[in-house]
């Protein structure tokens, strides 16, 4: 497992380092996501298709973890004070209405696009 | 003795304590989404805080450094988008155009509603990246100028409005296929909706999770640039 976290941080520190050398818009971690991802394609063309026992595990700890590391940011919504008292009805419209309207869209578009391909094997 | 409430040590402790309760009533109440340990955790953290009497700041500084591990978590979000590959490339197109539209409609119509009832600009840069998964929001926010605590409430108050009426509206527009109401899933509600679609069917949980990475991936892309280009 921790040879899993040493590609991950190694993966994240080379996407850091990425984004200082050519100044992108993109977080560090984003670049080390998509480095990851093109090691293991290249890995798979070239070796074999499994992902490493080490980083499967390593991966799958911090992924299951994310629901703990995110409770602290998420309890900051009770402590913005008053000065967002006035922002709430605008916020909660875009998470109610644009979420479910967002889903509608890409429901209707998918299934136009997908018409006439054989029916999904479930 | 109240020295002790402000190191890390007792922030740690009340995090891991309000999550294994969070825990314990999302399984009992047979995963109800309103229940969701992110959202009933953050809960019983403020309530915790508010009853000590300590300040929510300090409580943040002190349990940063779990912040940290939100940079490796994302990029083990590679690992499962890999292991997705061939169920890609099956309907690569559809799904690519599919990504583009909805991914921008998520972003935009969350943007012209808060605006339209009068929210500020820096209300708008936080409401950005409602609809991707939280370790890119946050990251993606701080870039952009947006409130942390703003955007990671919208991407989880956005995940529940996501599992709480995708069946009822997926019958109602007569969308039973698998690949469909997973990527969908995916798309508008993280990782939320990813692991509500895995109840419904590996396949819907696959295609979620397709979705949640390309999602990310597209909106990280294109939310600073876009900000950098108008702002």
């Amino acid at each position: 497992m921790l040879a899993g976290f040493l590609t991950l941080f190694a993966c994240q520190l080379a996407g850091e380092w990425l984004q200082r050398v050519l100044g992108l818009p993109l977080p560090g971690q984003v670049l080390g996501m998509f480095l990851l991802f093109i090691l293991l394609c290249v890995r798979g063309a070239l070796r074999d298709d499994a992902v490493p026992e080490g980083l499967s595990q390593g991966s799958q700890r911090l992924i299951e973890l994310l629901p703990m590391l995110l409770m602290a940011p998420a309890a900051g919504v009770f402590f913005l004070g008053a000065g967002f008292a006035d922002q709430w009805p605008g916020f909660i419209a875009a998470v109610s209405v644009g979420t479910v309207l967002t889903m509608i869209a890409c429901g209707l578009l998918l299934k136009m696009l997908t018409r006439g391909r054989k029916q999904g094997h479930d | 003795m109240t020295e002790l409430m402000h190191t890390p040590l007792f922030g740690l402790t009340l995090t891991l304590l309000a999550y294994q309760c969070a825990m314990w009533a999302y399984t009992r109440s047979g995963k109800m989404a309103m229940l969701h340990p992110t959202i009933s955790g953050a809960v019983l953290i403020a309530i915790a805080l508010k009853a000590l009497q300590l300040d929510y700041f300090a409580y943040y500084q002190d349990i940063n450094w779990l912040n940290f591990l939100l940079g490796p978590a994302t990029v083990a979000l590679a690992v499962p988008l890999y292991r997705q590959l061939p169920l890609l490339r099956e309907l690569a197109g559809p799904l690519l155009v599919t990504l583009f539209f909805g991914a921008t409609f998520a972003c935009a119509s969350a943007l012209l509603l808060a605006w339209w009832l009068g929210a500020t600009q820096e209300t708008l840069l936080s409401l950005m990246t409602k609809s991707i998964t939280t370790p890119i929001a946050i990251t993606v926010t701080e870039e952009i100028g947006g409130i942390t605590s703003v955007a990671v409430g919208s991407v989880i108050l956005t995940g529940v409005a996501g599992i709480t009426t995708i069946s009822w509206l997926f019958e109602r527009l007569n969308i039973r296929d698998d690949r469909l109401w997973g990527f969908c899933l995916g798309l508008a509600a993280h990782a939320i909706g990813t692991s509500r679609a895995f109840e419904r069917s590996p396949v819907a949980g696959a295609f979620a999770s397709l979705a949640l990475c390309l999602t990310g991936a597209f909106t990280a892309l294109f939310v600073p640039l876009a900000v950098s280009w108008f702002a």
